[in-house]
C-alpha cells in the first residue's frame, strides 16, 4: 500500500546560513556575559596550547642538543603548569558552553511551545502531531549538539589556527610557506563538500519527520491496526519510510567521510613536506632540530581543529536545517488576531432587560462563589447576549459549511440547535468560542464583534463541552480544574452537580486517581462526565454543549439533565441537541440544514408548521 | 632524522622519507574513507534494523501495553535513544578501532626505540583509565536520567498538541506553558549534570597526553645528553607520543558515547523484550470457516488489581444477535474487546465455534470479526483508504457498497474528492457522526461472520441511527452480531440482551422476558419509554 506520499514533508526554502545564524545569535543576547567569559577563556587556552611546542623547542635546542641539563627542570615545571592551566580552562569552557547551550535550548523550546499555543485551530487541523513533536524535541536537541560541538569553540579554533600560523611564520618563514602550500586545497575541498552536504541534510531531516509522523499515528491507532490484522501492511509502509530515511543518510556519511579523510591526508602531506624541505634547511644550518620538532607538533595541533571542523560542519549543517524548520514554525502566523476591546459596546435592542455590560477583560477571573443556584448570587453579573449575522465559513477553500447563517441568543436564553449530522452544528459552537474566524459576516457578544474581544477573556466566559472528551494525564481533579487554582475549590461541587461524583468516589483514590494518557483508563462515558464537570467548574456565563450526552447511560444522563437545568439558569446556553428532553427545556429551537437556518421557534410551533423540524422530529426523536 | 644528522649512514635521502610520508598519507586517506564509510553506513543499517524490530514488537504487543505506556515516551525511544545507540555502534566503534590501532602501532614503534622510556611515557594512562571509569559510571546513571526527562518532555508536547482544542477552549495556554516550562527545566537540569562530567572528561584526557610528553622530555633528554639515545630517536619518540594525544582525547568522548549508548540501549530493550500478553497459539487450530458461535465460560478479566469482568458465562449461537446494556464502567467495552483478543484472555474461557480462541491463529480470529470501536480512530489517509483498511485490496465497488451500508455515501458525495478526500490532520475534518460511519464501513467491508458494534452510533442523531440500523439489519443475515449501546432503541431485533453491572451479568434474556421480569432492564426501558412519552405530549 502506498499512501500517496502524504507523510512526506516537502523540502522548502533555500540555504540562507548567514540569515539563520544571525537570527539565532539573537537568542544569545540574554547570555552575553557567558559568551564574554568564554571568549575571554578562549585566547588563554590558545596561548597555553601554543606555548607547549615552543617550550619543547627550547628544551631541545638549548639544553638537549647542547648537553646543558641545568635548565631542563625549570622548563619541565613551566610545561606542567601549562598543562594544568589548559585543563582547568578547557573544563570551564566546556561547562560554560553546555550551560549556555542548555539555556538557549530552553528559551527556544519555551518560545516554540508558547507560539504553538497561540496558533489557531486550523493550524492543528493541518499539522500532524508527530511533526510538531519532532520540532520541539529532536530539532531543538540538534541545536544543543551545536553548542556541545561548539559553535563558539569555532572562534577558539580560528584563534588557535591564526596563532599557529603566526608562530610558525615567526619561527621560520620558508618552512611555513612550504607547509601552508596545502591550505588552498584544504579550503577548496571543505567548501565544495560543505555545499553538497547541505541539501542532503535537509532531506534527512524531512524524512525523519515523516517517519515520526507515521509512527505516532500508528501507535495511536494500534488497536485498529491489530483488529483489522493490518500489521503486515503497516510494517511494509514503515519499512519503506524507515528505509528511505536510512538511504537519505548514506550520501551524507560518504561526503562526511571523504571530507574527514581529505583533511587527514592533507595533514600528513604537510608533515611530509615539512620533513622533505626541513631536512635540507637543517643541513644548510638555517633550521634547528628543536624548531623542526616544534613545527611537527604545531602541524599536528593545526590540523586537529580542522579535522574537528569537518565534524563540526556536520553538526552545524544539521543545526542549520533544524533552525530553518524551527524558524519556519515560529514564523507561521496562523494566529487569530488578538481582539482589542472596543471602547463602548453599542447596546442592542434585542438585548432586552438589564444594562449592557462593558467588557471587563481580566477581571473575569472572579466567579461568583456558589455554584448551586446558577449565577444569580449576590455577584449579579450580566448575562450576555450573542448574535450571528450572515455568517459564512469554510474549513477549506470554497467548501462552505455555513452559508449566511444568522442566529440570536438573547440574555439567559437556551437555544437548541438541531439538524442532520454534518449540517454545521458543531461548526457554530466552534465559531462562537472563536477557534476559527468567520470568513464573512460577524458574531457579536453583547454587541461587540468577537474579533474585538481579547481571546482569553472571550473563552473564559464560555464553557464548552466538546464532542470528543479529552482527558490529560494527571489526576481526576486536575482534569476538572485544569490546573486553575481558582477553580479547584469548586471542582468537587461541579462533579456532584453533573453526577460524576458517584463513579469518582468509587475509584480507589477518588479525585486523586491517576488519569493515563488520553484518559484511556476511563470509559468514554466517564470521560464525558469528567469533561462535563470541567465545564461546570469554570462557571461560565455562556454554556455550549455539543452532543455532550452521547455516550452516557440513561441514569447518568438523567443526572446531568437535572444538574444542567439548574445550571443553565442565569446563563446563555447553546446546545447542539440530539435529545428531545434537552430540546424541550430550550426556549427556542433553531433548525440548521446544510449550513443555513431553515426554521426557528418553539417545539409545538415547529411541529405545527410540519416543515424540516417536523420531519427531523419524526425521524430523530421518536426512535 | 638520522639521515639529516649523518647523511652518509642512512639508506635513503631525507627527501625520500618526505616522499614516503606523502605516499603513505594518500594510502591512509583512501583506507580512511573506506573504513569510515563502511562503519558509519553499517551503523545506519543497524539503526534501521533496530527500528524495524522495535516497530515489529509494538505491532505484536497487546492493548494493555499501550494503555500503560505513553505515546511520547515510545516516540522518544524511537528517536533519541536510537540515535544514541547508533552513535555508539558508528562513531564509537570507528574510533575504538582507530584508537586501538594507533595505540598498538605507536606503542610498538616506541618500544623498539626504548622500552624503558615507553613504560615511563604511558604511566599516566592507567591513572587516567581509573579516573575515567569512575566518571563514566556516574555518567551512565545521569544519562539514563536525562533520557527519561526527555521522554517526559516529548510526552508533554504530544499531549498538549493533541489536546489543542481543549486547551484553547478553557484558556489553559498559560497554565500549559507553565507546566511545560517545569518539565523543560527539569530536563535542562539533568543535562547540566551530564555536562559537568563531560567537561571533566576532556581535560583529563588531554592532560594525560601532555604529561607523557613531559616525562619523555625530561627523561629522554637526559638520555640523549648521556648518549644513550640518538637525537633522531628522541624526535621520533616524541612524534609517536604526539600521535597518541588525539586518540586519547577522543577516548573520553567515546566513553561518553558508550555510557549514553548503553543507557539508551537498556531503554530500547525494555520495548524489545516486552512480552506481548497476546501471542500466536503454539498448537493452532485452523477451522475451514468460522460460523460465529461464541461461548464464554466463567470469563474473568482484571486490569492490574481492578477486576473488570467476573466469571461471565454466556453462549451466543451463530447468526444470533446479542445486545449488551449496563451503566458506565460495567465492563461492556472490555467484554467485547476480549473477543478479538485485544487483551489477553485466560485459557478455556472464551470459545468460538467450540475452539478456545487462544488456539485460533490471531489472523483467522481477527479476520472473522468486524469491530466498530467506541472511539472511531481514523488514519490520515483518504476516506477510501480508511474504509479499505478493513480489507487489503478492496476494490472501489466494495468500498462503495460498505459506505452505502453505513449511510456514508451521501456525505462522501459532498466531499471535494469523494473517496479520495484526505481525512484528519492533512485533510478535511469529519464530524463525529461521519467518523463513526466511516468506522462502520471499515468493519463491514471485511464481510465478517461476526460483527461487534461497541456503542457505534453515539455521535449520530436518532434519525441517522435509524437509517443505519435499518440498512445494517439487511447486512446482518447469518452473521453473529453483538451490539453495545445505551439506547435501547439500538437493540431492537436482538435475540438476547444482557444487562451488565460491576463486571457481572445481572440480567439476561429476550427483550420480552426481561421486561416481564421487571428488573433493571425493565426499569431502564420504562425510563426511556417514559421520556419518549413525555416528549410525545
Amino acid at each position: 500500500m502506498h499512501f500517496q506520499g502524504i507523510y512526506e514533508d516537502e523540502i522548502v526554502g533555500k540555504a540562507y546560513d548567514r540569515r539563520l545564524l544571525w537570527r539565532f545569535a539573537g537568542y544569545l543576547r540574554p547570555y552575553l556575559h557567558l559568551v564574554g567569559t568564554v571568549l575571554c577563556i578562549l585566547p588563554l587556552t590558545t596561548a597555553a596550547k601554543l606555548a607547549q611546542p615552543w617550550l619543547i623547542k627550547q628544551a631541545i635546542d638549548n639544553h638537549i642538543v647542547t648537553g646543558d641539563l641545568a635548565g631542563l627542570p625549570a622548563i619541565a615545571l613551566y610545561f606542567l603548569l601549562l598543562i594544568l592551566a589548559e585543563s582547568l580552562l578547557s573544563f570551564l569552557e566546556v561547562w560554560l558552553l553546555q550551560y549556555l547551550g542548555q539555556r538557549v535550548m530552553q528559551d527556544i523550546r519555551l518560545e516554540l511551545f508558547s507560539h504553538v499555543q497561540r496558533l489557531s485551530a486550523s493550524f492543528f487541523d493541518r499539522t500532524p502531531t508527530g511533526s510538531l513533536v519532532t520540532r520541539l524535541t529532536s530539532d531543538v536537541e540538534v541545536l544543543g549538539e551545536m553548542f556541545a560541538a561548539g559553535i563558539i569553540t569555532v572562534v577558539g579554533d580560528v584563534l588557535l589556527l591564526a596563532g599557529i600560523v603566526g608562530v610558525m611564520l615567526w619561527m621560520n618563514l620558508h618552512l611555513s610557506l612550504v607547509t601552508f602550500a596545502v591550505l588552498p586545497v584544504l579550503f577548496w575541498i571543505t567548501f565544495t563538500f560543505r555545499r553538497r552536504m547541505r541539501g542532503a541534510f535537509r532531506q534527512v531531516r524531512a524524512r525523519l519527520a515523516t517517519l515520526n509522523t507515521f509512527l505516532s499515528e500508528s501507535i495511536g491507532g494500534m488497536a485498529i491496526v491489530q483488529l483489522f490484522t493490518r500489521q503486515r501492511e503497516e510494517m511494509a509502509e514503515f519499512t519503506r519510510l524507515n528505509g528511505s530515511y536510512r538511504d537519505a543518510n548514506m550520501p551524507v556519511i560518504t561526503w562526511d567521510a571523504a571530507l574527514y579523510a581529505a583533511v587527514e591526508t592533507l595533514s600528513s602531506v604537510a608533515v611530509g613536506l615539512l620533513v622533505w624541505y626541513g631536512s635540507g634547511e637543517i643541513l644548510a644550518g638555517t633550521l634547528t632540530f628543536g624548531a623542526l620538532v616544534a613545527f611537527i607538533q604545531y602541524i599536528e595541533k593545526f590540523f586537529a581543529p580542522i579535522r574537528d571542523l569537518s565534524a563540526k560542519y556536520s553538526v552545524m549543517q544539521g543545526a542549520m536545517a533544524a533552525l530553518e524548520r524551527l524558524f519556519n514554525l515560529l514564523d507561521c502566523n496562523e494566529v487569530l488576531a488578538e481582539g482589542v476591546p472596543a471602547p463602548s459596546p453599542r447596546p442592542s435592542p434585542t438585548g432586552g432587560e438589564g444594562e449592557v455590560s462593558a467588557y471587563s477583560g481580566a477581571d473575569d477571573k472572579k466567579f461568583p462563589p456558589p455554584l448551586t443556584g446558577g449565577g444569580k448570587g449576590e455577584g449579579e453579573r450580566d448575562i450576555p447576549f450573542i448574535r450571528f449575522t450572515d455568517v459564512w465559513f469554510a474549513y477549506n477553500g470554497d467548501d462552505y459549511v455555513l452559508k449566511g447563517f444568522s442566529l440570536e441568543l438573547r440574555r439567559g436564553e437556551k437555544v437548541a440547535l438541531v439538524g442532520e449530522t454534518g449540517g454545521g452544528k458543531t461548526t457554530v459552537t466552534r465559531l462562537l468560542s472563536r477557534l476559527y474566524d468567520v470568513q464573512r459576516g460577524g458574531i457579536e457578544l453583547d454587541g461587540t464583534d468577537l474579533r474585538q474581544i481579547p481571546l482569553a477573556g472571550l473563552r473564559r466566559r464560555i464553557g464548552i463541552v466538546l464532542q470528543d472528551p479529552y482527558l490529560f494525564t494527571g489526576t481526576v481533579e486536575d482534569n476538572i480544574c485544569l490546573g486553575d487554582e481558582g477553580v479547584r475549590p469548586r471542582g468537587r461541587q461541579a462533579a456532584a452537580l453533573v453526577g460524576a461524583d458517584r463513579f469518582i468516589e468509587r475509584l480507589e483514590k477518588g479525585y486523586g486517581e491517576e488519569v493515563r494518557e488520553r484518559g484511556n483508563n476511563f470509559s468514554v462515558g466517564e470521560r464525558q462526565l469528567i469533561s462535563f464537570a470541567r465545564a461546570v467548574a469554570f462557571d461560565p456565563e455562556i454554556l455550549v454543549l455539543d452532543e455532550a450526552t452521547a455516550s452516557v447511560d440513561t441514569e447518568s444522563e438523567r443526572l446531568i439533565q437535572e444538574g444542567l437545568r439548574g445550571l443553565m439558569a442565569g446563563r446563555t446556553t447553546l446546545v447542539v441537541a440530539h435529545r428531545l428532553s434537552t430540546i424541550r427545556d430550550a426556549d427556542r429551537i433553531v433548525v440548521i440544514h446544510r449550513g443555513e437556518k431553515v426554521e426557528e421557534g418553539g417545539h409545538e410551533e415547529l411541529i405545527a408548521r410540519e416543515g424540516v423540524y417536523f420531519r427531523l422530529y419524526q425521524l430523530q426523536f421518536r426512535g | 632524522m638520522e639521515s639529516i644528522q649523518s647523511p652518509a649512514k642512512a639508506p635513503h635521502s631525507p627527501s625520500w622519507y618526505g616522499g614516503a610520508i606523502i605516499v603513505a598519507a594518500l594510502l591512509h586517506g583512501a583506507i580512511r574513507v573506506f573504513s569510515r564509510t563502511t562503519l558509519l553506513h553499517n551503523a545506519r543499517r543497524i539503526e534501521y534494523r533496530i527500528r524495524q524490530d522495535l516497530y515489529a514488537r509494538l505491532l505484536a504487543l497487546d492493548l494493555s501495553y499501550f494503555n500503560r505506556e505513553r505515546t511520547g515516551d515510545l516516540l522518544s525511544r524511537f528517536s533519541n535513544d536510537l540515535t544514541n545507540v547508533r552513535m555508539l555502534v558508528g562513531f564509537g566503534a570507528l574510533n575504538i578501532i582507530n584508537t586501538a590501532i594507533v595505540y598498538l602501532s605507536a606503542l610498538f614503534l616506541m618500544a623498539r626505540i626504548s622500552p624503558l622510556l615507553t613504560l615511563l611515557a604511558v604511566i599516566p594512562f592507567p591513572m587516567m583509565i581509573f579516573v575515567v571509569k569512575r566518571i563514566s559510571a556516574a555518567m551512565f546513571r545521569r544519562s539514563k536520567r536525562a533520557q527519561e526527562e526527555l521522554a517526559r518532555l516529548t510526552s508533554a508536547v504530544e499531549e498538549n498538541v493533541s489536546a489543542a482544542a481543549v486547551v484553547k477552549a478553557y484558556c489553559r495556554e498559560e497554565a500549559s506553558i507553565e507546566a511545560f516550562a517545569a518539565v523543560s527545566r527539569r530536563y535542562m537540569a539533568s543535562n547540566m549534570r551530564m555536562a559537568q562530567l563531560r567537561g571533566l572528561m576532556i581535560p583529563v584526557m588531554a592532560a594525560t597526553g601532555a604529561l607523557g610528553t613531559l616525562i619523555v622530555l625530561v627523561i629522554g633528554g637526559q638520555k640523549v645528553v648521556a648518549g644513550l639515545l640518538t637525537l633522531g630517536d628522541f624526535v621520533a619518540f616524541n612524534g609517536y607520543l604526539a600521535m597518541l594525544i588525539w586518540p586519547t582525547i577522543i577516548l573520553g568522548w567515546i566513553l561518553n558515547l558508550m555510557q549514553r549508548g548503553a543507557a539508551s540501549m537498556s531503554r530500547l530493550n525494555e520495548v524489545l523484550l516486552a512480552e506481548p500478553g497476546v501471542t500466536e497459539p503454539a498448537d493452532p487450530v485452523t477451522p475451514a470457516r468460522i460460523a460465529g458461535m461464541i461461548e464464554l465460560r466463567r470469563l474473568s478479566f482484571s486490569y492490574g488489581e481492578t477486576p473488570l469482568l467476573r466469571e461471565i458465562s454466556l453462549v451466543i449461537p451463530p447468526g444470533s444477535r446479542l445486545g449488551i446494556v449496563g451503566p458506565i464502567g460495567a465492563g461492556k467495552s472490555t467484554l467485547v474487546r476480549l473477543i478479538p483478543r485485544l487483551f489477553p484472555v485466560a485459557d478455556a474461557t472464551l470459545f468460538i465455534d467450540g475452539t478456545d480462541i487462544n488456539r485460533l491463529p490471531l489472523r483467522t480470529l481477527r479476520d472473522a470479526i468486524g469491530f466498530v470501536p467506541q472511539e472511531s480512530f481514523l488514519f490520515s489517509r483518504t476516506v477510501g483508504e480508511n474504509i479499505a483498511f478493513g480489507k487489503g485490496g478492496a476494490d472501489s465497488g466494495e468500498i462503495g457498497a460498505a459506505a452505502r451500508l453505513a449511510s456514508l455515501d451521501g456525505d462522501v458525495a459532498r466531499f471535494p474528492d469523494g473517496f479520495g478526500t484526505m481525512v484528519g490532520e492533512r485533510g478535511i475534518t469529519l464530524s463525529g457522526g461521519q467518523k463513526q460511519r466511516t468506522a462502520i464501513a471499515r468493519a463491514l467491508v471485511k464481510d465478517p461472520p461476526i460483527l461487534i458494534l461497541d456503542d457505534p452510533l453515539s455521535a449520530v442523531d436518532a434519525g441517522t441511527e435509524e437509517e443505519i440500523l435499518a440498512s445494517l439489519s439487511g447486512f446482518y443475515g447469518s452473521r453473529t452480531v453483538i451490539i453495545v449501546s445505551h439506547r435501547l432503541s439500538a437493540l431492537r431485533g436482538c435475540d438476547t440482551i444482557v444487562y451488565l453491572e460491576g463486571g457481572r451479568i445481572v440480567e439476561q434474556g429476550s427483550n420480552e422476558e426481561l421486561l416481564a421480569r421487571g428488573g433493571r432492564y425493565a426499569a431502564l426501558h420504562r425510563e426511556q419509554q417514559l421520556r419518549r412519552e413525555m416528549e410525545e405530549i
